[in-house]
């Protein structure tokens, strides 16, 4: 403030609030910009991708009694949705990778949210600022717009894209609402969650176990005749009956958008009353010591991978039991359509005709949330390091390497406990309708994706001794990266060699077929030397604490 | 054992084209307390930090009584520590971190260890995210003291601490002083420092600008004299030790004096000396005139 003709302090302290605004506006800006970059471009991307292969893919095999047969399909109506407008580029395009683009868009938003508010509020890099003038509820709502208008533009980005190549502009734009507002509405939550949960851990966690539900509703909806309206108590469902390409209807949208601006201006309610770093749900202020897992570093390592490993076993099993439920009715389907194995066989899913073939199939997905589990797991650990939770343990008498391998060890367990219960899970499924599927070829088929969970935990090693900033990013990379490559180049007809790139390639479908030992065990060595080179960066570096 | 429970040679550190750190030559004699100062960024964290390994030194090397501080399987079998910013795990309680850090530490001798707790009185039935400042300060210093260790380094332990758990922290120290540990304590709490230190080294820009024993300290310094007279002034010109001479009144004289005061006083003998004052610096003024020099 350097303008002598101001013409009143009054005027003089507007403008230097705006400008402690647009600083804070910076300031978040600058903490989710590399993932949203990401999403955005996924979404764009993603649905490029898929609706300009559309013709050469899927065009000519589609007929209306293949159509019909898939509509009326209840186990592909629960996994993928219900079918619309297959019959076009912009509504195939919707079924393949709608409700994926929004769990994407729906997840990254609900964890950029919970951890630039109350990650940040918790770690107290919020005191200095909210000793200035700005209240509270102005710096929430501030960190809530942005992630906002990420979302948004993920919606910009996907119509952009539909409507760039060649779909209506009417589905386009629908269909980028519907991605838009999923992340509006869960960025929202979370953004509340966040007031009212006294720590991080549980805002996510609230956040993911409400998006988990409205994933079940929607499934539940579109799967069984009769439950349909449960679909609009789901924001992936209201996007599902907004029926992008075909009725076009924006109603499911509009009830979309008022939810989220609900959860919007409940925000600040919540916000006002509460104390900085205090939620509504004040942390018990006592407790009696309980003394398990304490002994030792690889003992407190297991013990700080219960909590979240049980989470996410629930997510895993849940979608997993699913899977087993549904064996039979995906089967028939399958080995009465042989257009539509076909169809799958291309994007990668051979031998859907049996129950052996549909779960080896499935299974193969299960290795994205076992990967990002471990990559998110060592993302925990480079957290607790520049937290400095760590500094009293390293001050102790144990060295970086011992550390880390109690870590690694802690978290390999985890991932392996992980897909165990998305094999057994399945394997209950399957056993109570009835499905011919063995238990030992259930958790043979789910271990086999290991390996992948393997590179990524070498990623993420490689990451914390190299990059620490960026674990969670790189050590997805496998995984998330992988998928994605394969399936770029399994639908664009890349070169040969862009594929043998993606460890997805090298991925046998058990237990359909036998495991490939070779390339599990050449994933295995790589993750090992990967995570060795990571170590010795971490045995050199500075910690930074 | 080492007769040197710290000793750095030639130690730098670097970040990027900032010298944090620059040749410090430190060694602390096993069984002081010694307090180690300087002004904000001088580079005492830094140090601490290289001592624990948990930096790599850009050239030189730090021992732990005797043994390469990167070796922390060895020299943290033998060392306790208290960070200045204390972060505890938030779900732990306070009873759960004791004892997390006693069995996964150097040791822990149990019975002292709630003996520190009812003297710091410290409530171990919270969560770590529930402490204040101060209690995260003291649930650190219960588990370092509880240890025994030979050495203890502290950075800033005390900043957070209220008068009274200031009393008790020098309390502990100097029970630890009495069994034989050694204390390496950073700290800007001059009082503290006088009160329980043997020996200071004081650091500025990465640099070690003195180290002395708090006793010598003083006759190192300046002192300010004032002699009022009757009849002629006395002479003091070419006398050794002594500086600034000033009339400050037709019978008054001012000047400083450094080193031993006899040969001033024989000075002084050539006149008639009516009243004599002689202003000891408080080690407060010595530290000051230390961190001064920075600015210029
Ligand atoms: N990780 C780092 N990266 C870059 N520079 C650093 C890092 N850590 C410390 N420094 C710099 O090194 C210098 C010394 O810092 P240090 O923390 O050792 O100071 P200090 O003496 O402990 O100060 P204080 O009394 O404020 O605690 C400072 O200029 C600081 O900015
Ligand atoms: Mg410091």
């Amino acid at each position: 403030m350097t303008a002598v003709d101001a013409p009143a302090p009054q005027a003089a302290r507007a403008a230097g609030q705006t400008g402690a605004i647009h600083a804070l506006t910076w300031l978040a800006v600058r903490q989710i910009r590399r993932g949203a970059i990401v999403v955005i471009v996924l979404a764009g991307g993603m649905s490029a991708m898929v609706a300009t292969t559309y013709a050469s893919t899927v065009g000519d095999t589609m007929d209306a009694a293949a159509l019909a047969a898939l509509a009326e399909n209840p186990a592909i109506r629960t996994l993928f949705g219900q079918p619309v407008a297959l019959d076009s580029a912009g509504g195939f395009t919707v079924w393949r990778t709608g409700t994926v683009l929004a769990v994407v868009v729906g997840v990254w938003a609900l964890l950029a949210a919970t951890r630039i508010t109350r990650g940040a509020e918790d770690a107290g890099h919020w005191d200095l600022l909210l000793a200035g003038r700005i209240p509270l509820s102005t710096v929430v709502m501030r960190h809530a717009t942005v992630v906002v208008t990420a979302a948004l533009f993920t919606g910009v980005s996907t119509a952009a894209a539909l409507t760039a190549t060649g779909t209506p502009a009417a589905g386009a734009t629908l269909h980028g609402a519907g991605v838009a507002l999923v992340g509006v509405f869960f960025a929202a939550a979370a953004t509340l969650a966040a007031q009212i949960f006294p720590h991080r851990a549980a805002a996510s966690g609230a956040t993911v176990a409400l998006l988990g539900t409205g994933l079940l509703l929607r499934m539940v909806g579109d799967g069984v005749d009769g439950l349909g309206w449960l679909r609009w108590l789901s924001p992936f469902g209201l996007t599902a009956i907004s029926r992008p390409y075909h009725d076009n209807r924006a109603l499911p949208l509009v009830v979309l958008a008022l939810a989220s601006s609900a959860l919007l201006v409940a925000i600040p309610a919540a916000a006002a009353h509460r104390d900085v770093r205090g939620g509504w749900f004040a942390p018990r202020t006592g407790r009696a010591p309980r003394l398990r897992l304490l002994g030792s570093i690889p003992g407190f390592a297991l013990r700080r991978l219960l909590g979240p490993l049980t989470g996410w076993a629930a997510g895993v099993g849940v979608y997993y039991l699913l899977i087993g439920l549904l064996a039979v009715s995906m089967t028939d389907f399958l080995a009465d359509n042989p257009r539509f194995a076909d169809l799958a066989a291309q994007a990668g899913f051979a031998g859907l005709g049996s129950v052996e073939g549909y779960v080896a199939a499935m299974f193969v997905l299960l290795a994205i949330p076992a990967g990002v589990f471990a990559a998110v797991r060592v993302a925990a650990t480079a957290t607790a390091e520049t937290d400095r939770r760590l500094t009293l343990l390293y001050a102790g008498p144990v060295t970086r390497l011992r550390f880390l391998t109690a870590e690694t060890a802690s978290t390999a367990t985890g991932a392996v406990t992980l897909t165990a219960t998305a094999g057994l899970a399945t394997w209950i499924g399957a056993r109570s309708i009835g499905a011919p599927l063995h238990l030992e070829a259930a958790l043979a088929g789910a271990v086999n994706v290991l390996p992948i969970a393997a590179l990524c935990l070498g990623a993420a090693v490689f990451a914390l001794g190299w990059l620490p900033r960026a674990v969670s990013l790189v050590g997805s990379l496998p995984a998330v990266g992988g998928f994605l490559l394969q399936a770029i180049a399994d639908s664009t007809g890349a070169p040969h060699w862009v594929g043998t790139l993606s460890p997805f390639t090298h991925l046998a479908p058990v237990p359909d077929l036998a495991p490939n030992w070779t390339a599990s065990v050449g994933m295995l060595i790589t993750a090992g030397a990967v995570a060795a080179v990571g170590a010795i960066g971490y045995h050199h570096r500075d910690l930074r604490t | 054992m080492d007769a040197f429970a710290v000793r750095t040679v030639g130690l730098i550190k670097r970040y990027g084209r900032l010298l944090a750190l620059d040749a410090l030559d430190l060694a602390v004699p096993a069984g002081s307390v010694f307090g180690f100062l300087g002004p904000n960024g001088a580079g005492k964290s830094t140090t601490i930090r290289l001592l624990l390994g948990m930096a790599r030194p850009t050239a030189g090397y730090a021992r732990i009584f005797g043994t390469d501080a990167q070796d922390v399987r060895v020299t943290h079998r033998s060392l306790a520590y208290v960070p200045a910013d204390v972060a505890l795990w938030p779900q732990l309680t306070g009873a759960e971190t004791l004892e997390l850090l006693g069995r996964t530490g150097p040791g822990v001798d149990r019975g002292y260890r709630d003996e520190l707790v009812e003297r710091f009185a410290l409530d171990v039935s919270k969560p770590g995210r529930t402490y204040s400042t101060g209690n995260r300060q003291k649930v650190a210093l219960v588990a370092a003291f509880a240890t025994r260790a030979p050495l203890l380094v502290f950075d800033e332990p005390t900043s957070g601490l209220d008068p009274l758990m200031e009393r008790e922290f020098q309390h502990a120290v100097a029970q630890a002083r009495e069994r034989g540990q050694t204390v390496f304590l950073s700290s800007h709490q001059l009082a503290e420092v006088e009160s329980v230190c043997d020996r200071v080294a004081i650091l500025r820009a990465g640099k070690l600008v003195e180290v002395a024993d708090v006793a010598n300290l003083r006759r190192l310094h300046r002192s300010q004299v004032e002699v009022t007279f009757a009849g002629t002034a006395p002479q003091l010109d070419g006398v050794p030790g002594v500086e600034a001479v000033e009339r400050v009144g037709p019978t008054r004289l001012r000047f400083t004096l450094t080193g031993p005061p006899a040969p001033a006083l024989r000075g002084l003998a050539t006149a008639d000396v009516t009243a004599l004052t002689i202003h000891e610096p408080t080690l407060e003024e010595i530290f000051l005139d230390y961190y001064d020099e920075v600015s210029r």
